[in-house]
């Protein structure tokens, strides 16, 4: 991926511009400039809780003969990182035309384990194994990134004890379950020098040597020796370190971010220009009525809007209303 | 793991609690590496343990030893010798060779089966047949119960290997005992102690008074100046005796002699007793003979005589005086060969006492004072108890024997063996009775004590851990006085100084401190020999006249109480004796003190003394050494081995009032004489849970101590093979961030009870007053504070006359087929499938029991139909079915254990604490994003209102959160520890923060979630270990429109249980008064209660009833009106007890139609 940052001639006027730092595959740092906190905030909160990924939600045991309690497993399965690349070709399980799950809405893990040995037996994420139509490869796959290859632990096993479960995992987002947030932490913060005064340090004899400085306070000037307070000034640059928990990479939490504002956004705006087209019913509506297939639905608090792929975000990033401010979708991104 | 690993691990590897064995060991730093010494050897719970273990190995053998012979009244040369008793070790009652081969019964199988954890006593008798002694050895007297871990139980050695083949937790403390399956402790008791004088002062003048106690009676003697005349009372004698009268009656005392014994040669005691003496001249008496007819004339008949005297001709008085005196005033100095000397010199002494604290106000002694207590533990209790149970057996198999031998042709020899176990069977059941109700009943000492035992709780392990060492008091908890409720100075180190209840038991209930140690017996027969022999011119007392003993430097030397020797050199005699016990030559817990206000020595051997280990000190030195430490890190010494070799003594409470002691090292003067092992020893075990409690308000830490018995967390690494009534545990307990050394002593650290939460302190939101946290949702989906409830549902299948048993019957099938709804979760057998979810008005357990029930005498069988009898479930939330338990008890019917769990996670009103009691309910639950978070990104799990510490003024939570944080972003958890009395690292803690680039004072920069502006203060963050409490929500709402009533009143019924009603009381029903709410009052008092329709007769103002008036015959006045039921039931019942009740009814409002509600006018004619 090209994560050069924006090369604008007047990115003033143009809008929101980011500069990248830092990225690997656990974290990406960045800042964005150009924007209102309230859109900052917004990025940072969509981030942490409304991207769609996909968790173990349903656990179906055969056999449990461990010192856990089912539930007390299930609640760990449910919390174990699964790879959520790909999520938006599942469905969300309740907009599904199935009548429980299926492979459109779901992803099926199984776990069978069996202490056969003298030793105690860990069984970790790794012994999750894909079962049953995929339709793709990658989601679903527990996420193990530690050295061993062996994942989070999930229990352990006596000699003689057994585990026999299958695991549905479904797409969701951290609104509903903090199991199916993408991202650990989300650092945030602007004015490196506190030049605004939205914060009052307090000291005993010197904040300079008191408070440990911030790490972006060589990237904005600090203010001028007898300076005069701007009463006007804004913030405008934010500075952002967002960690992923596994299913998405740190990139892909901020674009999946971006869409799922677009999505927000976009929705919003159909909402308040309804009467103009689209439907003929233009009084207010409940959610079930925006539903359905049309693809011009209400988007509910969880982010889903009709299930399909929707018009806006996604491929094209095109709303109705013209491109969007924020890039033409995957162009200036990947 | 060591081979014998007993949860001190620690000792063992080369790494001792983190000290490398090449690291330089400092006296000052490392000293209290003897505590960890100590509680390997002592424990937690050794005190009830040592305590059992005398009882079942010595103290059985003496009390069956002193009831030994059973003689024949009717045949003389018949005799049963009990030659000795043993306790052997446990078995099941129902004891099968076959099944049983090889294996024992555990602890935990008693707790499934409802068994008693107990072992059978084997006892052996000689008896007389042709001439000969028969022999007959280990014949079953009796089942006593087992303490567990002590010598008898399988625990006690156990390593960990075994413990977990016996399914028993490794840490459990024992020291309880499992009576039908439910574990109870007998509570420490505290009570004055016994055989000591004891002086006070109230209105009516000075007493002095000693609570004599022997095997045989228990029982109290006064010395009382009433009047500025000195009296002698007791129970036994009708009215008070003057005292020369009595010390006349022990004869071989002239006047002068009992002036001396008292006053010696001090002319105002000797001019205060001779007031005394004119009272012996104005009674008439002069010689002994008159004295002893003067006190016998004065005992009551009856009582503890009774059965001496039964039958036989009225004793003369002399004679009655004479066995008074000898027997039953200051029953416990024992009268040998007629001579009355050392029960003069006691009673003098007792005199002169009262004449000195008469005239000095100083030498009262104070009830209150540690030292004058004594702790009576589990082993004495049971003494007790078997003793007395035990001469009612020997009473029986008396009365049985003598029953034989009244036959006037006997077939047969008697043989005494096939009645023992019979008759041992009351002991056994005594035994159990006492210790399942709790109610002790000593019939010798007329003692009837109830709530000895309690059922040990299993909340947390901290609950069953700080029940182990608890104390409870005699006195009565109406009484306000507060006295024995106030901290007494000198219950430093040995009873906590925190860890007591609130409300009505506090200040009576204590704990005992971690390095307590309670006496128990050590015999007089070593110290009496050594006395005289210790240091030239030690004299026995009975061949001094009071003129030496009260001769100025002249010192007493008493044991147990009572004088023994006299010397002249105090300070040298008892240096002596302390040499001695430090070589070992005496016990290491004979205790010995000077008093200096009545120039006594005092030796004590007693049982139930508190004492505590210290180092000694001489001339300014610390007699500890590094080389001492390094042995013990070694493994090559212990505990016992610093004791023998005088590094160590144990202190009892009136010993420390002779020592020095130093706090540490650096104190040390050559004044000193000891130093304290570890200060923050004085604290008990639960209140050393909290980090940093000397920065703490002092409630602050009572209240933790109350609270962190309800922590839920883990309860015993068996808890998941336990089935109690109630258990909670914790889905992810955590090791606390900040920890003591006593949490690691106690192994708090490895069944820890609470998480580690991140908590900011700010406001938040609002629903964060009086206390109220805010808590972060996505913590909750990631586990916070999720726990576990498993409850438990048994049934016994009961055996019925008839010869049936209770039986369990199939699920009911409907028309689908399909069980019905309510057995949805029932297999075949009619018991709850495991792993299915049961709700509200399911049947768990099917049981059916037989209609006919009762005995049939003439063989016909009654009807062979069964009603069902099932367990439902009636709890409003569902539950699932953990375990199902079938097995047998000892009665051989079938026992069902039905576990259900609930798996919670805390929801708004669930009750949280932190370790310094700050206590606070789920104010609101706020989703992740709009939780401020830090500049990392970091978002708290709590949220907590800073209105919380300036009234309460806990800086320990302060000082753990800071700790805590500094251990987390160093990645050092040795930073972690926060004990008493130790400095705190604040400014260590600082600059562990600066160095990871936080601030020193854990305050940080935290962005608004919900904004995205920076919170314009900074905030104090950090970890600090949070406990959920098990007060939870889920468990107490209730609400009710209409429901069940009570039977008797109509009214609605009271308590969430029975799903009751909401109740108006006296204080809101005043309101609606003052308010003038009539109508308002009306319905929720009468209408919505009990409002019922009743028929009155105008005429009489009786009830009537279908509109007749039976007083007056007829229909023609009779009114119906609404009144309460309750008055209706008031009235009838007031008839029943002939009080005639009229009620006189007029209209107030005169209309066509009148208001159904009248009030009712009630006139009473008595």
């Amino acid at each position: 991926m090209d994560y050069d940052p924006m090369v604008m001639d007047d990115a003033e006027s143009l809008g929101p511009v980011v500069k990248i730092s830092q990225a690997d595959n656990v974290r990406v740092k960045f800042e964005l400039s150009n924007a209102d906190l309230s859109f900052a905030n917004s990025l940072r909160r969509v981030m942490l809780a409304e991207i769609p990924t996909i968790a173990i939600d349903l656990v179906e045991i055969e056999e449990n003969s461990s010192v856990l309690a089912d539930e007390f497993i299930a609640h760990r399965l449910g919390l174990i990182p699964l790879n959520a690349e790909g999520a938006e070709s599942l469905l969300y399980s309740r907009d599904c035309d199935c009548d429980n799950y299926c492979e459109h809405c779901s992803v099926k893990l199984v776990l069978h384990a069996k202490c056969t040995g003298g030793e105690n037996m860990s069984i970790s994420a790794r012994d999750l194994v894909p079962a049953g139509d995929r339709m793709h490869q990658t989601l679903g796959m527990p996420v193990i990134r530690d050295e061993d290859g062996l994942g989070p632990l999930i229990l352990k096993l006596r000699p003689g004890q057994e585990i026999k479960l299958e695991c549905i995992a479904k797409k969701g987002i951290a609104k509903e379950h903090a199991k199916w947030a993408p991202s650990a932490a989300i650092g945030f913060e602007y004015d490196p020098h506190n030049k605004l005064h939205h914060i009052d340090y307090w000291y005993e004899q010197d904040p300079k040597t008191e408070w440990p400085p911030s790490e972006y306070v060589d990237w904005e000037e600090p203010p001028a020796e007898g300076e005069p307070f701007d009463y006007d000034a804004v913030p405008n640059r934010f500075y952002y370190n967002v960690e992923t928990s596994g299913p998405l990479g740190p990139d892909g939490i901020v674009t999946e971010g971006i869409k799922v504002i677009q999505q927000k956004l976009a929705g919003l705006i159909h909402e308040l220009t309804e009467g103009e087209g689209g439907d003929n019913y233009d009084g207010p509506r409940s959610p079930e009525y925006g539903g359905g297939g049309d693809g011009f639905g209400y988007s509910t608090s969880y982010g889903g809007n009709g299930g399909n792929q929707s018009a806006w975000g996604g491929a094209g990033g095109t709303t109705p209303f013209g491109q969007t401010p924020y890039g033409g979708g995957g162009n200036t991104w990947s | 793991m060591g081979a014998n690993d007993d949860g001190f691990e620690a000792l063992l590897e080369p790494f001792y609690n983190g000290k490398k064995l090449t690291d330089p060991i400092s006296t000052k730093e490392d000293k209290y590496q003897l505590l960890p010494a100590f509680l390997k050897v002592k424990g937690l719970v050794k005190q009830h343990i040592d305590s059992y273990n005398y009882f079942v190995e010595e103290d059985i053998k003496k009390i069956v030893q002193s009831n030994r012979m059973i003689r024949s009244d009717q045949d003389p040369n018949f005799w049963i010798e009990i030659t000795d008793i043993r306790v052997g070790m446990p078995t099941r009652d129902d004891a099968n060779e076959l099944r049983d081969a090889g294996k024992h019964v555990t602890p935990q199988e008693c707790r499934l089966r409802d068994l008693n954890y107990s072992a059978p006593v084997f006892i052996d008798i000689a008896y007389p047949r042709d001439r000969m002694r028969v022999v007959r050895k280990n014949l079953a007297l009796c089942r006593m119960p087992v303490m567990l871990k002590s010598s008898k139980c399988y625990l006690s050695g156990a390593n960990n290997r075994k413990m977990q083949e016996m399914q028993e937790c490794p840490l459990d403390p024992g020291g309880y005992f499992i009576v039908g399956g439910t574990e109870k402790v007998i509570l420490i008791q505290e009570q004055l102690s016994k055989n000591r004088v004891i002086v006070e002062k109230d209105d009516k003048g000075v007493t002095a008074s000693v609570t004599s106690s022997t095997h045989e009676r228990k029982s109290k003697t006064y010395v009382a100046l009433r009047k500025d005349r000195i009296v002698l009372q007791h129970n036994i004698l009708m009215e008070p005796i003057p005292i020369i009268i009595v010390l006349k009656a022990f004869g071989g005392m002239s006047d002068y002699d009992i002036m001396e014994l008292v006053a010696g040669g001090d002319t105002v005691y000797q001019d205060d007793l001779l007031m005394s003496f004119d009272e012996a001249t104005k009674a008439g008496v002069y010689t002994q003979q008159q004295a002893l007819e003067y006190i016998g004339l004065r005992v009551k008949m009856g009582g503890a005589r009774k059965g001496r005297t039964f039958g036989g001709p009225r004793r003369n008085p002399i004679d009655d005086g004479l066995d008074a005196l000898t027997n039953l005033i200051i029953a416990h100095i024992t009268i040998k060969d007629s001579d009355f000397y050392p029960k003069a010199i006691y009673i003098a002494m007792m005199v002169r006492r009262v004449l000195m604290a008469s005239h000095n106000e100083k030498l009262v002694d104070d009830r209150d004072f540690v030292g004058n207590k004594r702790l009576e533990l589990a082993g004495q209790l049971l003494s007790l108890l078997f003793e007395d149970l035990f001469k009612g057996f020997v009473a029986t198999l008396k009365q049985q024997m003598e029953y034989f031998f009244k036959r006037p042709n006997r077939t047969a020899a008697y043989d005494p063996t096939g009645s023992i176990g019979v008759n041992g069977r009351g002991i056994t059941q005594g035994l159990t009775r006492a210790i399942q109700s709790g109610n002790w009943t000593v019939k010798r000492f007329g003692m009837a004590r109830a709530g000895v035992t309690h059922v040990l709780s299993r909340l947390s392990y901290i609950a069953a851990l700080g029940m182990m060492t608890r104390i409870s008091s005699q006195f009565e908890k109406t009484r306000k006085v507060s006295g024995p409720r106030a901290l007494q100075p000198s219950q430093w180190g040995m009873l906590c100084t925190s860890d007591t209840p609130e409300g009505e038991a506090c200040g009576l209930v204590k704990n005992l401190a971690l390095m307590t140690h309670i006496t128990t017996e050590a015999g007089t027969d070593a110290v009496e020999e050594l006395i005289p022999n210790l240091i030239s011119g030690v004299e026995r007392i009975q061949t001094q006249t009071g003129t030496e003993m009260h001769k100025e430097g002249s010192y007493i030397i008493h044991v147990n109480g009572t004088p023994y020797a006299l010397t002249r050199r105090p300070e040298a005699f008892a240096k002596a004796f302390k040499q001695k016990r430090r070589s070992g030559c005496v016990s290491a817990f004979v205790g010995i003190h000077i008093n200096q206000h009545f120039s006594a020595i005092h030796i004590a051997t007693d049982e139930g003394r508190i004492c505590r280990p210290y180092i000694i000190v001489t001339n300014g030195k610390s007699t500890l050494k590094a080389e001492h430490l390094r042995l013990l890190q070694l493994g090559k010494v212990g505990f016992e081995d610093f004791l023998r070799n005088g590094v160590i003594e144990y202190l009892d409470v009136n010993e420390e009032n002779d020592a020095l002691i130093a706090i540490s090292e650096d104190d040390i003067t050559p004044a000193h004489t000891h130093m304290e092992i570890e200060p923050f020893t004085i604290l008990g075990a639960v209140a050393g849970l909290i980090p940093f409690p000397h920065h703490n308000q002092s409630p602050r830490n009572t209240y933790q101590c109350a609270m962190g018995k309800q922590a839920i967390g883990a309860i015993a690494y068996n808890q998941f093979n336990r089935i109690d009534t109630l258990l909670y545990t914790s889905l992810y307990p955590q090791r606390p961030m900040v920890i003591t050394k006593t949490i690691q002593l106690i192994h708090y650290d490895k069944l820890p009870a609470g998480q580690n939460a991140t908590v900011v302190v700010m406001s938040y939101s609002g629903y964060d007053i009086e206390d109220a946290l805010v808590l972060n949702k996505a913590s909750l989906d990631r586990g916070f504070g999720a726990c576990q409830v498993f409850r438990k549902y048994s049934v016994e299948m009961q055996k019925y006359r008839s010869g049936r048993k209770d039986r369990l019957g199939g699920p009911m099938i409907g028309e689908d087929g399909k069980p019905i709804a309510k057995h949805r979760c029932l297999d075949k057998d009619g018991l709850a499938i495991v792993g299915s979810k049961i709700c509200q008005g399911e049947t768990m357990i099917l049981r059916e029991t037989p209609v006919d029930q009762e005995a049939h005498v003439d063989g016909s069988r009654g009807s062979d139909e069964y009603r069902p009898a099932p367990v439902n479930y009636r709890i409003a939330d569902p539950a699932i079915i953990d375990k199902v338990m079938i097995s047998d008890t000892e009665r051989n019917s079938q026992i069902i254990k039905v576990q259900t769990r609930q798996t919670r996670r805390p929801e708004l009103g669930d009750k949280f604490s932190s370790r310094h009691g700050q206590k606070g309910v789920v104010g609101t639950i706020v989703e992740h994003e709009d939780m401020p978070f830090s500049d990392t990104g970091l978002v708290p799990d709590i949220i907590m209102n800073p209105h919380g510490f300036p009234s309460r003024m806990t800086v320990g939570k302060l000082f753990e959160c800071l700790t805590g944080k500094a251990a987390v972003v160093s990645g050092h958890r040795e930073l972690g520890f926060g004990d008493a009395f130790r400095s705190h690292p604040v400014e260590e803690m600082g600059r562990t923060l600066i160095e990871n680039g936080f601030e020193w004072g854990g305050k940080d920069y935290f962005t608004s979630g919900i904004t995205g502006e920076p919170h314009e203060a900074y905030l104090f963050n950090g970890p600090i270990f949070y406990q959920r409490l098990k007060h939870m929500v889920q468990d107490k709402m209730h609400s009710r429109s209409r429901g069940p009533r009570a039977v008797l009143t109509r009214q609605p019924t009271e308590g969430r249980s029975r799903d009751g009603g909401l109740r108006l009381g006296e204080m809101e029903r005043d309101c609606l008064i003052a308010y003038g709410a009539s109508q308002l009052l009306l319905e929720r008092l009468m209408i919505s209660s009990d409002a019922t329709q009743v028929d009155i007769c105008e005429q009489c103002g009786q009830l009537g009833y279908k509109g007749y008036c039976q007083t007056c015959k007829g229909h023609g006045k009779v009114t119906k009106m609404t009144m309460p039921y309750a008055a209706k039931l008031l009235v009838q019942e007031l008839i029943s007890m002939n009080v005639g009740v009229r009620m006189q009814i007029e209209d107030k409002f005169p209309d066509p139609e009148p208001a159904l509600p009248m009030r009712p006018k009630k006139s009473v004619h008595a």
